[in-house]
């Protein structure tokens, strides 16, 4: 018998009320790491699906193109294209070129995103031309073949196979006009994007904006999120050869989508936040009560030679066995809870009917979770601090015991 | 030189604006191996004189030595050194830890002067032989008699081979014929082993197993036989 043990048979000798706060740790720990891992898996499925059809993990940019939007910052990528392929940990590169334009049918005109595209690489990659049937798919960089939006479609009162023409205004000013054909239509359930959609290969769109070769924009799509701490810093040496381009993450290429998965975390961490301070009083008032009961008792010990300081780790020792017990249990369960929410999901098709987005991103209605198993052993062991803090004012109390009052308490 | 030496002790308490005196000038030598009765009525200071003795509480003013020490105004910190070191308590509800085991309340002061389990287990067994307490070793005090639980609050006490061994109405909760086998078994460990005990009590069964009797009133020395 010693300190430790102790401490673990005091923790039982109100078998109910530690019950009933290992309960509330454990469950709380649950909860959080359940949350955590399935909006983790949520916004890493968006994040992936936001990377492939916008603009890759890293991207490669005309400097100040990014803020400004202008068409004329353009580069030629192909020698660059070809040595980033050879990087590890890099699944694609693609090169797109933005113009606006203006596009009508015999019927209507809208304006329009005309996007320059190298098809082969892009169908691999892109989730939305993924589902696109092989027929209605863009064939070569230089054809008049188009890929239009769904609503641009309906809007322009096209239909697969119609003609319609395509004005924008070149490199050197001039209004120049090209005819396309109509020969697939996506649709992405983003309302902006499936109105001005407008897909064509790059080399037909580069030629027609009178810029050759030249892209906007090289999406770099790498194997995993985390390939980017090895990818990042060789593409940073890269560029340096390179006056004039930069390489941004996709953080500050899509910031929309960035600052909505960091606003909705904050959300939730506030509610985390909450959720872990109402636990916390809960195990003061427990540990308390636990002191205030054994007051008779703690004077009994300080008499028989207990110094103050051994009472005090007494009572921090009960709290850090509640502590650790409850962060394994809550882990176990938070656990189960992860795998059965990556395994199953939560299916959100019953409840909606439309597609969901959140950020400019589509996401699967069936939600799923991931495992942060960093955080989640960062969060066990917070837990376990805060059961410890929890305890530091009923453990100066109980070392304040004078044993002679303490002796005459009944 | 005389194992405790209480010189002049007064202890005053606050009692909401009025003050009461405890223990009024109390002049005191007990010697190494005495079985002394602090006798006298209810509030008559017996348990404030044990406190002191006992480390627990400090004087108003005066002096408390114990082997030669000044203990009344020793650090609070020093005070718990001393109560494990060199004393021991018998308490009148025998307060023993309700989660622990007979042996392992009886070892609990070994355990705090951090001997190692298997040492703890020796001494406690030897104690349990000579108390009559062998094969009690793993009852909880819950399953023990008022006597039971009185002998293991003694091998608590005895455990770490203390100067004095103060007992605070030892016989208060048992029964006279319980009272009685306590008191020899007291009598006798203070014979054989040289152990000294102050006791408190109010009993005559107590006052008669007194090698010393001190009585008290008001906090005063009455008599010293």
């Amino acid at each position: 018998m010693d300190l430790l043990a102790l401490a673990w048979k005091n923790l039982w000798r109100n078998r109910r009320r530690t019950l009933i706060t290992l309960a509330a740790l454990s469950l709380s720990l649950m909860l959080i790491e359940a949350a955590h891992n399935l909006s983790f898996g949520v916004y890493r499925t968006m994040i992936d699906s936001g990377v492939r059809a916008g603009s890759g993990h890293l991207t490669i940019y005309r400097q100040g193109y990014l803020a400004a939007r202008d068409e004329k910052l353009s580069f030629d990528p192909d020698s660059l294209a070809d040595t980033i392929t050879g990087f590890d940990g890099v699944a694609a590169v693609l090169p797109r070129l933005y113009l606006a334009a203006l596009a009508q049918s015999s019927r209507e005109s809208r304006g329009v995103l005309l996007t320059g595209i190298a098809p082969r690489i892009e169908r691999r990659i892109n989730p939305f031309l993924r589902k696109l049937p092989d027929a209605q798919m863009l064939t070569s960089l230089n054809g008049r073949e188009a890929i239009l939006g769904s609503r641009l479609l309906k809007e322009l009162q096209l239909k697969p196979g119609n003609k319609f023409v395509v004005t924008l205004q070149d490199r050197s000013g001039d209004l120049v006009s090209e005819m396309f054909r109509v020969h697939g239509v996506v649709e992405t359930g983003i309302k902006n994007v499936d109105k001005t959609l407008l897909l064509v290969g790059r080399e037909r769109a580069g030629a027609l904006a009178g810029i050759g070769h030249e892209i906007h924009e090289l999406a770099i799509i790498l194997n995993s999120p985390d390939a980017e701490a090895t990818v990042y810093p060789r593409l940073q040496a890269l560029i340096s050869q390179f006056p004039g381009l930069e390489a941004v993450s996709w953080e500050r290429a899509m910031p929309n989508l960035f600052n909505a998965i960091r606003l909705d975390y904050a959300s939730q961490k506030f509610i985390f936040v909450i959720m872990l301070l109402i636990v916390t009083i809960g195990v003061v008032n427990t540990l308390l009560m636990s002191v205030m009961e054994r007051f008779r008792e703690f004077g009994i010990i300080l008499a028989v030679g207990a110094s103050a300081m051994r009472l005090r780790t007494l009572v921090l020792l009960e709290a850090l066995l509640l502590g650790v017990v409850s962060m394994l249990l809550g882990t176990l369960l938070g656990s189960l809870a992860t795998w059965y929410l990556q395994v199953v999901g939560i299916d959100m098709r019953s409840f909606i009917e439309q597609s969901l987005e959140f950020g400019g991103v589509v996401f699967d209605p069936v939600l799923r979770a991931q495992w942060d198993l960093l955080w989640m052993v960062q969060v066990a062991v917070y837990l376990l601090f805060l059961t410890l803090g929890a305890a530091l004012y009923p453990a100066v109390k109980a070392g304040r015991i004078n044993p002679v009052d303490a002796m005459r308490h009944h | 030189m005389a194992l405790i030496e209480l010189t002049d002790v007064t202890k005053i308490y606050p009692l909401g604006n009025q003050q009461v005196v405890a223990v009024n000038n109390f002049t005191l030598q007990i010697e190494a191996g005495e079985f002394c009765v602090l006798a006298g009525p209810s509030g008559s200071g017996k348990t404030t004189l044990l406190n002191l003795i006992g480390c627990l509480d400090q004087p108003t003013s005066g002096e408390i030595r114990l082997q030669g020490q000044d203990v009344g105004h020793a650090a609070r910190k020093e005070l718990a050194a001393l109560r494990l070191h060199k004393i021991g308590f018998v308490f009148q509800a025998y307060n023993l830890i309700p989660v622990l085991t007979a042996a392992e309340n009886a070892e609990f002061t070994l355990m705090l002067q951090g001997l190692d389990k298997a040492a703890r287990r020796r001494r406690v067994e030897e104690l349990f032989a000579e108390l009559g307490l062998a094969g009690l070793e793993d009852r909880k005090p819950s399953d023990l008699s008022g006597g039971q639980q009185q002998r293991v609050a003694i091998a608590r006490a005895l455990a770490s081979d203390p100067a004095v061994i103060l007992a605070d109405e030892p016989t208060a909760s048992i029964d006279s014929q319980t009272s009685e086998e306590l008191l020899a078994l007291m009598e006798r460990l203070n014979r054989e082993s040289g152990v000294t005990f102050i006791v408190s009590s109010h009993d005559p069964l107590v006052m008669a197993h007194a090698s010393r009797l001190i009585k008290l009133v008001d906090g005063h020395l009455e008599t010293a036989q």
